[in-house]
């Protein structure tokens, strides 16, 4: 597709030599692109723009109060490299996104499976399982924080009314508690998008691939292992790429639960950096932070990217209309 | 093959554990957002309570500026809507109908700022929105939260414009109807439950941020409900949880109704578009 803009811009000048048809056919290459152009400069102002204050302001000593102070080169990144907390957060981020990623998808996939198959009531449980979806992250990290206290939580009181336990569990003070609790709540809320995913995936399955597998005798398990899984994987892995990239990047629940704490054990890059930016004023530190996270998301989407253009590359591109650029 | 009563009962009960674990906050948000305040912090903790205070709620309307806060919400996601909208429907309908140059590139640029969260670019967007004198203007979030739900509503809509058959498009061109002219009389019509769908869902997304409405509203009666309600939590020596889970109930409960009823909307899309 870029190889097509170059030649026609490789053509500019032949074209305006032309006559006015050629002009016309100009005209219409310039329609589509009017139309695009709102969206993209809105884009690159609020989305762009920053990226490369971010990139400037990671070079500069930075004052509580934003003032740059002047040219530092690598400093802020060296500081952050020396910073063990920097290296727990990071260590911490990896547990934290890998966890969730494989959690939400070893429970999404079942889910999807039944959600796709013909059974009594489908439609509530689409529904039912796709809920935590609509709830802001924030209300349901405060909703858990809540039905977590220690003293008075709803959960304890449900463990302790069953019996399961006799005193109440302090769920949120210790941090190895408080980091697996976050970490489940991760999952539930990753489920409902990582099931719509796969069911899409699951609806677009051929039916006589199986119809031809029973004929064979191939049981259940089999059927899963040599004819979904392998169907799925273009599916699952741009689940995994999609969530990654979510997760890695998601602030509220860990905020909202803990703040990060206590002592820091609970902080992932996100919150360090929140910390760093708004309340410790380390704006230098910060923007180095966000630059580095900046380039693992480059990586990932750009892994996303390949991923999607494979899978594109074996669907038919459809009906568009025949270009005026060629 | 089992039969279908046996298979969705199988079904149901592989199901149920997570059914409970996704219902048991909105029960503890009920529960707690009825309860009189001195029941909150018994010992043992139960979920049995003495009466329905319903009270609560008005009570939480008057305490924590809940309205303020409401209308606060609502003006960010409507106008931030109508802004994303206005912006990617000559977009998409540029994505699906035309071939020009330069599109690939930007179907990759979108995707690009799709992955980009407001979290990594947080520092530099309050120092852009410094900058521009937004910091404590509801209308920074206006135009961030439209500029970050472009990527969705465009592929989103695009996905939906390219399952609307272009014959009428094209009939009206014979007749020499200009591509603005079909645009908008011949195409948007038949667009509008597409629209509809998408600007709902942004609708909710923007409803729900929590980064950048927490970084760029710094005074309370600036807060959306997130933030509000994140307020009352945070750094708070004592915690009234009654209010706050009746704050939770009144802002989460409408979106999730109106979610149930349009998922398989969002499924759907998702299904033509993201990843076929």
């Amino acid at each position: 597709m870029a190889q097509s803009g170059l030649s026609a811009l490789c053509l500019l000048p032949v074209a305006t030599a032309w006559t006015l048809e050629t002009m016309a056919k100009k005209a219409h290459i310039s329609i589509p692109m009017l139309m695009v152009l709102p969206s993209l400069l809105l884009a690159t102002g609020i989305i762009g723009y920053p990226i490369l204050d971010l990139a400037w302001t990671s070079m500069q000593e930075v004052s509580r109060f934003g003032k740059l102070q002047g040219f530092v080169g690598w400093e802020n990144f060296a500081e952050v490299f020396g910073d063990p907390l920097f290296y727990a957060s990071l260590w911490r981020t990896g547990i934290w996104t890998g966890a969730v990623v494989a959690g939400t998808l070893l429970i999404s996939m079942p889910v999807a499976m039944i959600l796709n198959d013909d059974f009594y009531g489908r439609g509530l449980a689409r529904v039912l399982v796709m809920l935590p979806w609509s709830i802001s992250l924030t209300m349901t990290a405060v909703v858990w924080r809540w039905a977590l206290n220690g003293r008075s939580g709803l959960l304890n009181a449900t463990l302790m009314q069953m019996g399961v336990i006799n005193e109440p569990i302090e769920w949120l003070a210790e941090a190895s508690t408080a980091f697996t609790v976050e970490i489940l709540v991760g999952i539930l809320v990753s489920i409902p998008f990582t099931t719509t995913i796969l069911l899409g995936g699951l609806s677009s399955m051929p039916q006589d691939a199986y119809e031809a597998a029973v004929v064979d005798g191939a049981t259940g398990w089999h059927q899963f292992r040599y004819i979904t899984l392998p169907l799925m994987k273009p599916f699952i892995n741009i689940a995994i790429v999609l969530n990654v990239i979510y997760v890695f990047n998601s602030l509220p629940i860990i905020w909202v639960m803990t703040e990060g704490g206590p002592a820091n054990g609970t902080d992932i890059l996100v919150t360090y950096l929140y910390k760093l930016a708004f309340r410790f004023g380390q704006l230098g530190k910060a923007s180095a932070i966000s630059l580095i996270m900046f380039g693992v998301l480059l990586v990932f989407t750009l892994l996303y990217v390949v991923l999607l253009s494979r899978n594109e590359a074996d669907a038919a591109p459809e009906d568009e209309v025949k270009g005026h650029d060629e | 093959m089992m039969s279908k009563a046996k298979r969705s009962i199988l079904y149901w009960i592989i199901l149920a554990p997570l059914v409970v674990v996704i219902l048991f906050p909105f029960a503890v948000m009920f529960v707690t957002a009825v309860r009189p305040r001195d029941e909150l912090f018994v010992y043992p903790p139960t979920w049995g309570f003495s009466e329905f205070r319903w009270e609560n709620f008005a009570e939480m309307w008057v305490k924590t500026n809940f309205g303020g806060a409401l209308l606060n919400s609502l003006y960010v996601s409507i106008t931030a809507t109508s802004a994303a909208l206005i912006l990617s429907i000559p977009a998409a309908y540029a994505m699906s109908r035309y071939r020009f140059a330069g599109k690939g590139l930007y179907k990759n640029f979108l995707l690009m700022t799709q992955m980009m969260s407001p979290i990594v670019l947080v520092l530099g967007l309050f120092r852009l929105m410094m900058t521009l004198g937004l910091v404590n203007d509801l209308n920074s979030l206006v135009i961030t939260y439209a500029a970050f739900n472009m990527a969705f509503t465009i592929w989103m809509l695009q996905s939906y414009f390219n399952s609307i058959p272009r014959d009428l498009e094209e009939a009206a061109w014979m007749d020499g109807a200009s591509h603005l002219t079909s645009l908008i009389r011949i195409f948007l019509p038949l667009a509008v439950p597409a629209i509809v769908v998408t600007a709902i869902f942004t609708f909710i997304n923007s409803w729900n941020e929590f980064v950048l409405a927490l970084t760029m509203m710094r005074s309370s009666e600036d807060f959306t409900l997130p933030v509000q309600i994140y307020s009352q939590v945070a750094g708070r020596y004592q915690v009234e949880w009654h209010h706050v889970m009746a704050g939770t109930v009144l802002a989460t409960v409408p979106v999730a109704i109106l979610f149930s009823w349009l998922q398989r909307y969002l499924i759907r899309g998702m299904a033509l578009g993201a990843v076929k």
